[in-house]
Formats: C-alpha cells, sequence, structure tokens
C-alpha cells in the first residue's frame, strides 16, 4: 500500500490584501482565507492514485492555528489522516526553513512513498517549495505532472510538461509530484466526508514535539531570505482617457487616433 | 561563514544540445551590468556539450569567463546530476552569486542545490540591484499579485540564488571580452544514481493560434469577462484585426483559456504591435509582460491601475466596447 502525502497551505485571499498606505505593512486582518488552490490540484492526483493503485493519504500544513480549516476542507475530499504544524516561533519562515519543518514533522507519520505538491502558492508564489521539500526528503522529483501513467514495483512512470512539448519520465519512490492541473482537477466532497471531517482528528505539532528539530533551522533564523522592505509599485502617469460620452462615439474617436497614429 | 570569502556571479546556460535557451543569455547582459558595479566576475557555466557558434553567443554577452562541465548525467535534464554539478562547483569556487534562468526545469533544479548549500533562494526577480552597505543583492519582485514590490536579499548566507523568468531582461550583448578564462570541469554523476529518467519526448503540434508572443495585434481578455460564452466576440475583434486573444492569469486559472495564452511574467511575454486589453486589472505581473507600440485599455472600473499603462484608455462595459469596436471596423472594411 503507498503511503502518500499531500502538502496544503492554507493563504489570505490576495484579490482582499490591501497595504496600509501610512505604515507600508500588508493588511490581513479580516481577509477570508482559502486553500491554495494548485493544492487542491495536488490532492486530487493524490486521491486519483489511491483510487487506481491503493493507498493512505496524509495531509500536512504549517500556519497558525485556523490553518485546520484547511486540512478539514481537504480531508473532506479525499485525505485518510492530517497533520498540523503550528507555533509562533515556525513564522516568518521562507521555504528554507518551512521545508525543513515539514520534513521534520512528516518524518514524525513514517514514511512516504510518494509526496503532492501544488506547484506554487498563490501568495509567495515563488514555486521553490516542492523542489526544496523533494531535497529534504531525498526524495525523486517530476514537476508539472501532467498525467500519472503507472505507479508499480518502487517506480513511477509519469508525463510532465515542458514549455514546448511533453516528457515522458519513470522516477523511482519515494517521489515527489506537482501537477498540473489538466487531469486533476479538484473535486467536491460528498456529504458523508463533509460531516466526518468536521469532527476528525487532526496530529498538532508544535516546536515542542517534534523530534531532532533544530531551533536555528526553523522560522526566521532559519530562513536564507528575508524581506526589508515593501513597496507599492511605481506606476506611469496615466495615458489618455476618451470619454465622449457614449461608448459609439468613444469607439468612433478611438478608431480615429489609431487610424492616425498608424496602428489601424 | 564569512561573505567576503565569497566572490564573482555565475549564470547558468540552459541548452538541448544544439542550442542555448535564450533566458541565459538575458541573464549574462544583465549580470555584465550588475558585475561591472560590484566588481564581481562574470562566468558563464555550461553543462554538457553545446556547439561553439552557441558558446560564442554566451562570450560575446560580456562572460569574463566559461565553467564547462563535462562527465557523466548531462545527457538530458535530470534534477539529480545537474543539482549535484552546481553544488561541487559552488563548494569549490564560492560564488557570489547564482543566476538560473526560470524555465520549467531551472525551477526544478535550482531550489534544490539551494538546499544542498544551506542557502537562500529566490524567484521571479523583476529588478536587481545592489546594496554596497551590506554587499547584497537586492532581488526585487511584484508580491501579493502585484500589489506591492517586496525587496528580498539572503543577508548573510552565500551564494545568494535566484530564478529569473525569461523575457525579463533584454537580450542586449555587451561585446566580448579580450581575454575570457576558460574552466574545464569533470565532475561524472553516476547515470544509475538519477532517479527520474528521461524516456521520451513529444513536441508540441504547432497551433498558431497559441503562439502569440510576436503577433503584430493582441487582444488580450482579463477576469472582467463573466463567463466562457462571453469569449467568442473577442476572438471575432482579434481576426477583424488580424491579430490573436490572449488573457491574463486568472482566465487561466478558471479554466477558460490555455496557460499559453497567458500573458504576463509568469506566462508569455509579447511583443506587439497593438495590444488592447478588456477587463483587465493591470497587477504588475501582467503588465510585466506586454510590451506593445500601441497601448489600449478598456474596463469598467475608472480606477483600474491598467489605465496607467495605457496610451488610450475607455472606461465602460468590456463586452459592449468590443461589440461596437467590431461593429465599426466592419462597416470601414466595407
Amino acid at each position: 500500500m503507498l503511503n502518500i502525502l499531500v502538502c496544503v497551505k492554507q493563504i489570505p485571499d490576495i484579490d482582499l490584501v490591501k497595504m496600509d498606505p501610512e505604515t507600508g505593512n500588508l493588511v490581513r486582518a479580516g481577509v477570508p482565507t482559502l486553500t491554495n488552490p494548485l493544492d487542491l490540484n495536488a490532492l486530487e492526483a493524490a486521491v486519483q492514485v489511491k483510487e487506481r493503485f491503493g493507498g493512505e493519504i496524509t495531509l500536512i500544513t504549517m500556519g497558525p492555528p485556523m490553518a485546520e480549516s484547511t486540512l478539514r476542507e481537504c480531508l473532506a475530499v479525499g485525505g485518510d489522516e492530517a497533520v498540523l504544524i503550528t507555533g509562533r516561533p515556525f513564522g516568518g519562515a521562507d521555504t528554507l526553513s518551512t521545508s525543513y519543518t515539514i520534513v521534520k514533522a512528516a518524518e514524525m507519520e513514517g514514511k512516504f512513498d510518494l509526496i503532492f505538491c501544488g506547484k506554487e502558492s498563490q501568495d509567495g508564489a515563488t514555486g521553490q517549495m516542492a523542489s526544496q521539500l523533494a531535497e529534504r526528503f531525498d526524495a525523486a522529483q517530476i514537476s508539472c505532472c501532467f498525467s500519472i501513467e503507472d505507479v508499480a514495483d518502487g517506480k513511477i512512470r509519469a508525463t510532465r510538461t515542458l514549455e514546448h512539448g511533453r516528457e515522458i519520465v519513470e522516477a523511482t519512490l519515494p517521489c515527489l509530484v506537482t501537477v498540473e492541473k489538466d487531469n486533476f482537477y479538484g473535486r467536491l466532497p460528498n456529504l458523508e466526508a463533509y460531516l466526518a471531517a468536521k469532527t476528525a482528528p487532526i496530529t498538532t505539532y508544535t516546536e515542542n514535539n517534534i523530534d531532532g528539530l533544530d531551533p536555528a533551522k526553523i522560522g526566521v533564523p532559519g530562513s536564507g531570505t528575508i524581506v526589508p522592505k515593501i513597496y507599492p509599485p511605481e506606476l506611469p502617469e496615466p495615458g489618455q482617457m476618451i470619454r465622449t460620452g457614449s461608448v459609439k462615439s468613444d469607439v468612433g474617436r478611438l478608431i480615429e487616433l489609431l487610424t492616425d497614429k498608424g496602428s489601424l | 561563514m564569512q561573505k567576503s570569502d565569497y566572490k564573482n556571479m555565475w549564470v547558468y546556460i540552459e541548452h538541448d544540445g544544439k542550442t542555448a535557451a535564450p533566458v541565459g543569455l538575458e541573464l549574462c547582459c544583465e549580470l555584465r551590468r550588475l558585475c561591472d558595479v560590484t566588481g564581481d566576475k562574470l562566468y558563464a557555466v555550461i553543462l554538457g556539450e553545446l556547439p561553439a557558434a552557441e558558446t560564442d553567443k554566451v562570450r560575446d554577452c560580456g562572460v569574463d569567463g566559461i565553467i564547462q562541465v563535462r562527465g557523466t548525467g548531462y545527457e538530458y535534464f535530470n534534477t539529480d546530476a545537474y543539482a549535484n554539478a552546481f553544488t561541487v562547483l559552488s563548494r569549490k569556487y564560492n560564488p557570489s552569486a547564482i543566476f538560473v534562468g526560470g524555465t520549467i526545469n531551472g525551477r526544478d533544479f535550482a531550489p534544490r542545490f539551494a538546499v544542498q548549500l544551506d542557502t537562500g533562494c529566490t524567484s521571479d526577480a523583476m529588478e536587481l540591484e545592489y546594496d554596497p552597505a551590506t554587499g547584497d543583492i537586492q532581488f526585487i519582485e511584484p508580491a501579493v499579485g502585484g500589489k506591492i514590490m517586496a525587496v528580498i536579499t539572503v543577508p548573510e548566507l552565500r551564494p545568494q540564488v535566484g530564478t529569473i523568468r525569461p523575457g525579463t531582461f533584454k537580450y542586449a550583448p555587451a561585446g566580448r571580452k579580450a581575454e575570457i578564462e576558460l574552466i574545464e570541469e569533470e565532475i561524472d554523476f553516476d547515470p544509475a544514481a538519477i532517479r527520474c529518467r528521461h524516456l521520451d519526448f513529444i513536441p508540441d503540434e504547432m497551433d498558431p493560434e497559441l503562439d502569440i508572443a510576436n503577433a503584430d495585434c493582441i487582444v488580450c481578455v482579463g477576469n472582467g469577462l463573466k463567463d466562457s460564452e462571453h469569449l467568442e466576440r473577442y476572438r471575432v475583434l482579434a481576426r477583424l484585426l488580424g491579430g490573436k486573444i490572449g488573457c491574463t492569469r486568472p482566465l487561466y486559472d478558471r479554466g477558460i483559456l490555455p496557460y499559453k495564452l497567458q500573458i504576463g511574467q509568469s506566462g508569455v511575454m509579447v511583443k506587439t504591435k497593438l495590444y488592447i486589453s478588456f477587463g483587465v486589472s493591470g497587477a504588475v505581473n501582467h503588465t510585466a509582460g506586454v510590451d506593445a507600440d500601441m497601448f489600449v485599455a478598456v474596463d469598467k472600473n475608472p480606477d483600474a491601475q491598467i489605465f496607467n499603462y495605457c496610451d488610450y484608455g475607455i472606461v465602460g462595459d468590456m463586452d459592449e466596447v468590443c461589440d461596437e469596436m467590431i461593429a465599426q471596423l466592419k462597416a470601414r472594411q466595407g
């Protein structure tokens, strides 16, 4: 039976995050959260593998206590176990320390044959986590997986999407896979699973109960990068607005202008 | 670790054995500028064999040296051998920074050798600056969907690793240096130890509608689009203008148009004569991918950021404006 891990992340709805013009800080208070959409494609890939080849799915996330709701959402879709890593010392982590923390916590749950991740998160959007997790799991890696052909005999055969075509690869297990959504659109939970997920037990790890966790490698101290400054993008001066009073005359004026400038 | 022990900047030259990918050359051009500021030497790193004419293109980008790696394991891209090569090289030569093109494979292996080297990795910077006070590179990039620009640094660790998207920097060769150092390294990676093996490659069938990078005219549809049923009129307009349609990221996320039509930093960078956007808000991530002689924006929100990037703007319902443009263009064509 395959032991499958799916890494998920709760993110703020970035459309609703604003920057405080006075302080330059991001205002996240009161902003609704969601499960990173690409992680749901990763979960779907894991569920398909489980259905085809058998296995058990463990979900793992790191975040504030409320990230539990993301785990429950994913449990309802197809997870068997769920792990939450939470604690103030983990805050402010970049991908170097987050990948360290997740792998140390995952090792508490055993060894995994397949690890599925979204390609990137909508908020941080570095796209680095999967590769760094793979390295720390000492696993093979198939990024941008388009389809999974077979999982057998300690190997996975899959097709990757590249810029100008598709590559067919075969990797040994353990293997970390990031997925393209083409064949892995997320499914909705059924009512029974949804209700069961509401009360399902969740394993929680903090800085105090992960074996061999090096405090120097987590959170801010364990991060390789920092963000010393953020600022609003400099915007160019606005272009010429065409306001003639009606759509018809606006478009007429635009076509005149484009014709004069040689653009039409 | 002493930061001052780490000198010089490296650019990875991605290639398929025949040609060098443009992004490696673009990075050499940009890093030439930065190295002239920092006083570092610029080295291009080539794994496996690249034809001489292609290596000459690298030389023309003003590099001070080339590190040519030969050995087993580089025939096809694979994370294991490629990450290992950079780890071995970096431990031997202690570069201050390593830059890798943010292609699918570049983004696959660069974060991985950053972990092997226990150092910081950044992705998708749009500008690179040098802070002489700290000796750190400032990787400047849009964040939170383009709402802010973030300065990212690697303050204590070395090398500073960065992946940069293709098309971010211009290919403008500075010219060949009189002397270019050649460092040849033999790093064998046991092919049996490659855990993800290449079996086959199937090139995409060429679909001209999906090849928009240099289209004369692009009609770009953004998240203002109500649903896919409203899309056809934009195709009609594009055809009337002899152009093609493109989209912003939300339309790809919504499953309405394919990834190859996504314009912007994380999609395709376009160079076009006439660009007309409908229902596009104007996030930096998108506008960074547009190089247009004439830029027209249509959106219902008068405060939309897209109007800061346009030559001409119309505030209105995108579908209505599109339909009117079709009507008037058809009338004009008789």
